[in-house]
């Protein structure tokens, strides 16, 4: 650890001293809505702080790199935990949390996610994952007028502590099979062909993606998605969809780069489990009538889709999945931002019969909904449909033709349960009760996800040029 | 080494598999959480059993940071255990079951 060093984690070091002081602050100051606001400003600045610094070279402390693909990361990252904010603004006041906590769990996991995304140590990606982790534990129960929050927050701790368990012995053997904890290496000492303690690091490998599976939802690791993400307060689960996943991927994408011939002895199985987690995703949508868990049953298949750019193991592969992942987590932001603002104190709008007819009485907040879901949905003019595009045509050209094929069919399965939404919202009956009429933080949120979401459909070009710039 | 490096990762595997066994079988939110405990000192052994195999010190650190999450983990898994002591007057983890489908 030097100068140079401290200069490149200069952005996290400011954000952790923020989300710190505010922490202090929220002990004095009862004013909510400051707090958040000061929030937002601090994951901003860090955001433009990371985004101004000058590039380093070589790593921090050997831990994380200093790339451009960790800052994009970064700079993701800490954005998202912004716009989480923004839509929690309206959240923590009626529930009167206490917003220093709440902000600086917020900053703190945004925290994680930059470190695990720029991770190239396996001690940064264990340490990175347990920060967010730990965070998430706490944000997820944080309604505490909602006993579905509370069990919610409770499958969420067993199942992560398991998944830290595995996540911690994988690791270990990994390291004792190899002896390096640095990323090429650590994979590097797996292919030696003598050593007797191969089948020890394959199986600490093994172990290794099974944690991952259960952090980003792959099937058989799934069965916690749905309840949790129907207790959580939507602001949380905004960020738990997007910024908690997206890091695990990006974080991954990092693993399987530097992990040569150890990855080829599992892509098998890992193909199986691609293929289920997309069915999946596609079949248990169709029966929800609750909102958020169909939210839940899209993003489990959006991931399944996310394995199958990764399986590429192409340079093409990688950078179709970056695109992907940064399109998903817009529109899950956005998605659930609409949520955000329809609920009142605490209460969201989730059932589907709850929606009914809203698309009459709030046409704007309807429509931008419309166009987000389509755009989970893979409708061609959109984002999503570049990126699975994308990636189906990655693995198409490396040779997983089957898989893509599955992929189209299920994407197409898919479509029905997003459009059931979007029918249900402009269909004719309306009910008694008046959701919430918004403000315009949320209103911002909402024009800066629809405006990027059509933009990115129309041009990607200048996105996957950065993306195949960045990539390590 | 005096004890082979095989038999460190079968004891720790051992373990491994007696705090999985815990946590999944025990209905009792307490009882969840030591299993994973266990869970994490055989990740803790196993980390001990490479560092001395390979004459590194890289294991051990990892080992202090793993002690340390461990710590936090707990520190916030019992807090939540508390509330929901609270909210519902049970530790058994299946009575938290107003969702499914």
């Amino acid at each position: 650890m030097n100068w140079l060093d401290l200069l490149a984690l200069g952005p996290h070091v400011f954000l952790v001293f923020g989300a710190t002081s505010l922490l202090l602050l929220g002990a004095w100051c009862s004013k909510t809505r400051v707090i958040l606001l000061s929030g937002i400003f601090v994951s901003l600045l860090s955001a433009l702080l990371s985004g101004i610094a000058p590039p380093v070279d070589g790593d921090i402390a050997g831990l994380f790199s200093a790339g451009g693909y960790a800052r994009f990361f970064t700079i993701f990252w800490f954005l998202t935990a912004a716009i989480t904010l923004m839509i929690s603004v309206r959240f923590s006041i009626e529930l009167n949390l206490n917003a220093g906590e709440y902000v600086a769990l917020v900053l703190f996991a945004a925290l994680g996610m930059a470190l695990l995304s720029s991770a190239i140590h396996l001690l940064g990606l264990f340490l990175g994952l347990e920060a967010l982790t730990l965070a998430f534990y706490v944000l997820i129960a944080s309604n505490r007028r909602s006993e579905l929050s509370a069990e919610a927050g409770l499958k969420y701790l067993l199942l992560g502590a398991v998944a830290t368990g595995f996540l911690a012995f994988g690791i270990g053997l990994v390291y004792t099979a190899s002896g390096s904890l640095h990323l090429p290496e650590a994979f590097q000492g797996l292919q030696a062909e003598d050593g007797h303690l191969r089948a020890w690091g394959l199986l600490g490998w093994g172990l290794l993606l099974t944690a991952v599976g259960f952090k980003i939802s792959l099937v058989p690791f799934h069965l916690w998605t749905a309840d949790v993400y129907q207790g959580t307060p939507s602001p949380v689960a905004a960020f738990l969809s997007t910024g908690a996943k997206g890091a695990v991927v990006a974080g991954f994408i990092g693993l399987v780069i530097s992990s040569g011939s150890a990855w080829k002895d599992l892509s098998d199985l890992l193909w199986v489990v691609a293929a289920l987690t997309m069915i999946f995703g596609a079949l248990g949508g169709l029966p929800q009538n609750n909102l958020k868990r169909l939210l839940a049953y899209s993003s489990i298949a959006h991931m399944g889709t996310v394995l199958v750019g990764i399986l590429c193991q192409t340079p093409t592969g990688f950078s179709a999945t970056i695109f992907y992942i940064v399109v998903y987590v817009i529109a899950n932001l956005g998605t659930f931002g609409v949520i955000a603002s329809f609920s009142r104190a605490g209460e969201e709008p989730e059932d589907l019969d709850q929606w009914r007819g809203l698309g009459y009485r709030n046409p704007l907040r309807c429509t931008v909904l419309t166009l987000l879901l389509l755009s989970l949905a893979g409708l061609p003019a959109t984002a999503g449909f570049i990126g699975k595009f994308a990636i189906f045509h990655a693995a198409i050209q490396s040779g997983l033709v089957s898989l893509a094929i599955i992929g189209i069919i299920s994407s197409l399965i898919a479509f029905a349960y997003y459009l059931k939404v979007v029918i249900v919202m402009f269909s004719p009956e309306s009910q008694a009760d008046r959701p919430s009429p918004g403000e315009p933080l949320e209103f911002g949120v909402l024009a800066a996800c629809t405006t990027a979401v059509i933009l990115l459909g129309l041009f990607p070009g200048p996105l996957f040029d950065l993306i195949s710039k960045i990539l390590p | 080494m005096i004890v082979p490096i095989g038999h460190v990762l079968a004891c720790s595997a051992a373990l491994f598999a007696i705090g999985l066994t815990c946590a999944v079988i025990r209905r009792q939110i307490i009882m969840i959480l030591i299993g994973v405990e266990i869970m994490l000192n055989a990740a803790a052994l196993a980390f001990v059993g490479g560092s001395a195999f390979w004459q590194q010190v890289d294991g051990q650190v990892f080992v202090v940071f793993l002690m340390a999450i461990t710590a936090a983990e707990v520190a916030v898994a019992l807090a939540m255990v508390v509330y929901l002591h609270q909210r519902k007057r049970t530790m058994i983890a299946d009575e938290f079951n107003r969702m499914s489908g």
